[in-house]
């Protein structure tokens, strides 16, 4: 069978999922979710902005790569808006991790958490819990009242307990300080098509194309802890491009929640996303010129340990430059 | 001027610099700005030649998609709904310059551009000893104060009487500033006292009651009109003292003209032009041209010849007898550094030229003659510049270079200390080769990009950058651009009415005491 038979099949087989009407609902990687029976969408009305606003993100890259054995760093950024203004801007601290030939190890006994020596590591774990991390902090340090946006869902690795999750919002609720996460590309669908664009295009329908909404989707199995999380699907902008996935704890009002969210998903740049995660997400990224700074200090301190240049260079050479690959 | 941080540089090369502004810092084209080297301690002096937007959005089209934003917020008449939040830190503004050179660290010397600033360098606003360099390259003729973008600096610009002798071309659309910038030249002209002298023809009797109204006027202004003015001297000029060449000068002449010309010459056997006044009361035309010219010359040809002698010898300025010419005291006032206005309002293109054609010859000759021939008067003759305004009327590049004085002396003039003053709107009309000639340039706004060109490859200072400076400079404001200077200097142009107020009167003479008359009576 050749590309085409191939790419026909694949094609029909989308076209398939992406208009069959299935009503079922899932996400392959969403575990502990148990769906709505039925999603309905509900008008959204704009609320007055939280006076504490924080946002985190992480970010991570590979630094050198022997393929057996890699160095990468991540970081947990966070942001804070009093009032509107930006009062807090923390890259966060850049965190080195060695992965790979065993020392993977090391890496999990860094992270502080009660997880089997056996579990695999991999970059998201190292990233996930710093971020957590950092999500934790912002809550003890958040005013009561205040919103703290998380990049992604609530559903942490999968290798992070359970009871992490349970605790960071059972003192979230203490605190008073509603965590939401919110995902811009979500893997939520409803026999086979994508669940928040069918979402878009059927609000679109039934409320105009300026219309602000949201709509249960999902929530969390009761034993998540803390009574576990809801999932939802809202537009926060009538000139949102995208809707995205947003989950909130279950004793979360949505509408109040998601319409203070939306007071502050009103950037010109990027309306419908809330702004706070955009400076987050940018404090994170590792750009190349972050890449090539560490690699740089690296390079330095295999020079003071003795690491001969060539040892170096045919260690972490990539050979995939080899190929001239376009 | 202070301190205070306006940017700090990050790229470009030795001739060029770019800097970072924050997004509410108004620079301006033309602005100059210094680039602090704290490394070495120069401090270079940078023109902002273009400003730009930018944005830590990396993403493509992510301006456009937030102006996209706004503008539909406006349309549904909800601007505001969208801000864009932290736009201070989110956007910036990116500054081009040009390198002009920079400041010895000990603050004495100027020097061209030969290294690159430390990156990331402070770029403030300058401060008035960063222009003390200048000062000597300011010369005695002031015209303006120096200008940095919008804001005009406590510094005098101005050029050197002496580069009068090496042309000065005045270049400006219409409105621009033009007579303005000429009646403040001829002030400072007449306020050195003698040193330097001004010949101006002025077509449109704009300069006669301004240029009377300086302080200076009663010593040092001396005003010819070819018309009955109050406080003017009749301008009579004598046909002995035009020639051909005067003719050949003012008006378009097709090759058997020419030739037409050439045969009256010989036929009357004069050097000058006495014989147009024969010529002018010749009636039977095909009879003279039969008989007295051996009919070598076409009829019309000799009619259209006829015609221009006729109105020539008609015109009041002219006169047949050599006694009453102006030009020996045309000449008089000028060695006496004047500045002598020609105000020729009331005569037509043709005639203005030839007027101006026969003073530019006999400043020319006197003047040459006294170099060759006594040195040592030539030596005490202050330098004279010849002010012609439509100047592209005698330079162009199609007039016929041999009998026109004017290319002549943009040619020769400097050596016998005699300049041209081209004010011209159209450059590009110049004859390049002769605008090269030119050495000091006033560019006032030019909206043509065809005369931006022309200057660009003629001026004495790199001017290349500057075509969006020059289009956009506003009446009053000009660049400078001559040998002295490092650079071409912006400035703003002293409105002259300002400079009639503040100038005083020049120093009264020293009179002899009156007698004591009750003493001798005594």
């Amino acid at each position: 069978m050749g590309v085409e038979a191939s790419l026909q099949q694949a094609a029909a087989r989308l076209a398939e999922l992406l208009t069959g009407g299935i009503a079922a609902l899932s996400d392959p990687t969403g575990r502990d979710l148990v769906f709505e029976a039925e999603v309905s969408l509900r008008l959204l009305e704009r609320r007055p902005a939280p006076a504490d606003v924080w946002a985190v993100d992480g970010g991570q890259c590979v630094v050198a790569d022997a393929r057996c054995v890699q160095l990468l760093v991540t970081r947990a950024a966070r942001v804070r808006y009093a009032a509107g203004e930006r009062v807090l801007e923390d890259e966060g601290e850049l965190r080195a991790h060695l992965l790979g030939v065993g020392e993977d190890r090391a890496s999990l006994a860094a992270l502080g958490l009660a997880i089997d020596a056996h579990t695999s590591v991999d970059a998201n774990l190292l990233r996930d819990r710093w971020e957590w991390d950092a999500v934790v902090r912002s809550i003890e340090e958040a005013q009561p009242g205040a919103l703290v946006l998380v990049d992604g869902d609530l559903v942490p690795d999968w290798r992070i307990p359970s009871t992490f999750m349970g605790e960071l919002l059972e003192r979230s609720a203490e605190r008073n300080v509603t965590v939401a996460g919110v995902t811009k590309h979500s893997s939520l669908s409803r026999g086979g098509a994508p669940l928040v664009g069918q979402l878009e295009l059927e609000a679109a329908v039934q409320f105009g194309p300026r219309a602000m909404w949201w709509a249960p989707v999902a929530r969390t199995r009761s034993d998540f802890g803390a009574g576990g999380l809801q999932v939802v699907v809202a537009r926060l902008d009538p000139d949102a491009r995208f809707a995205f996935r947003v989950d909130l704890p279950v004793s979360a009002d949505p509408e109040e929640v998601l319409g203070a969210m939306s007071a502050v998903s009103a950037d010109a740049a990027f309306p419908g996303y809330p702004y706070p995660l955009s400076v987050a997400d940018q404090l994170a990224a590792c750009p190349p010129w972050l890449r090539q700074e560490l690699w740089l200090e690296l390079d330095e301190l295999f020079h003071r340990a003795g690491v001969p240049v060539e040892v170096r260079e045919r260690a972490f050479t990539d050979r995939h430059k080899l190929m001239e690959r376009a | 001027m202070d301190g205070t941080s306006r940017g700090r540089l990050f790229g470009k090369n030795v001739l060029e610099a770019v800097f970072r502004a924050s997004p509410d810092e108004d620079l301006f084209l033309g602005e100059l700005l210094v680039g602090v080297d704290e490394a070495t301690g120069r401090r270079y002096l940078f023109r902002v030649v273009d400003v730009t937007y930018g944005s830590e959005h990396r993403e493509p089209g992510w301006a456009e998609r937030v102006a996209g934003t706004l503008l539909s917020d406006d349309a549904r008449g909800e601007a505001g709904m969208h801000p864009l939040h932290d736009q201070a830190l989110r956007t910036y503004r990116v500054a081009s310059c040009r390198c002009l050179g920079y400041l010895t660290p000990d603050g004495t010397e100027f020097r061209k551009p030969k290294s690159l600033p430390t990156q990331f360098s402070r770029v403030i606003s300058p401060e008035p000893a960063d222009f003390a360099f200048l000062r000597t390259k300011m010369g005695d003729l002031p015209i303006g104060r120096l200008r940095s973008g919008e804001t005009v600096v406590d510094f005098e610009v101005g050029i050197p009487g002496s580069s009068l002798a090496t042309h000065v071309g005045v270049f400006a659309t219409t409105g621009m500033g033009k007579s303005n910038l000429m009646k403040v030249l001829a002030s400072g002209v007449m306020q050195r006292g003698g040193r330097y002298g001004l010949l101006l023809v002025d077509p449109h009797g704009e300069y006669r009651t301004s240029l009377a109204k300086h302080p200076w006027a009663g010593e040092r202004l001396r005003t010819y009109a070819a018309r009955r003015l109050p406080n003017t001297s009749a301008l009579r000029v004598s046909l002995a003292e035009l020639a051909v060449d005067d003719l050949r000068t003012a008006y378009e002449w097709s090759r058997p003209q020419e030739e037409a010309l050439f045969e009256l010459e010989r036929h009357y056997g004069a050097t000058d032009l006495r014989w147009l006044l024969d010529f002018a009361q010749v009636d039977d035309l095909a009879g003279f041209r039969e008989i007295d010219l051996n009919g070598r010359v076409a009829l019309n040809t000799l009619q259209v010849v006829h015609r221009r002698a006729r109105r020539i010898v008609e015109l009041p300025c002219v006169s047949a007898d050599a006694n009453v010419s102006v030009g020996g005291a045309v000449i008089r006032d000028l060695q006496d550094g004047k500045v002598v206005l020609i105000d020729v309002s009331g005569l037509g293109s043709t005639e203005e030229v030839l007027v101006a054609s026969f003073l530019a010859r006999k400043v020319l000759d006197e003047w040459s003659s006294a170099y060759l021939e006594q040195p040592e008067i030539h030596e005490r003759l202050p330098v004279v510049a010849i002010a012609l305004e439509e100047a592209q009327r005698v330079l162009s590049r199609n007039r016929d270079r041999e009998s026109n004085v004017f290319p002549r002396v943009a040619r020769e003039g400097r050596k016998f200390k005699v300049g041209l003053c081209a004010v011209t709107q159209q450059p590009k009309l110049l004859d390049d080769e002769l605008l090269s000639q030119f050495n000091t340039f006033f560019v006032l706004g030019l909206a043509d990009e065809k005369d931006r060109n022309i200057l660009r490859s003629s001026s004495k200072q790199d001017i290349s950058a500057l075509g969006p400076e020059i289009q956009t400079l506003m009446p009053g404001e000009c660049l400078v651009a001559n040998l002295e200077a490092p650079f071409a200097v912006p400035a703003k142009v002293h409105l002259y009415e300002a400079v009639v107020r503040s100038t005083d009167p020049p120093p009264a003479r020293m009179e002899a005491a009156p007698a004591n008359v009750s003493a001798l009576v005594d």
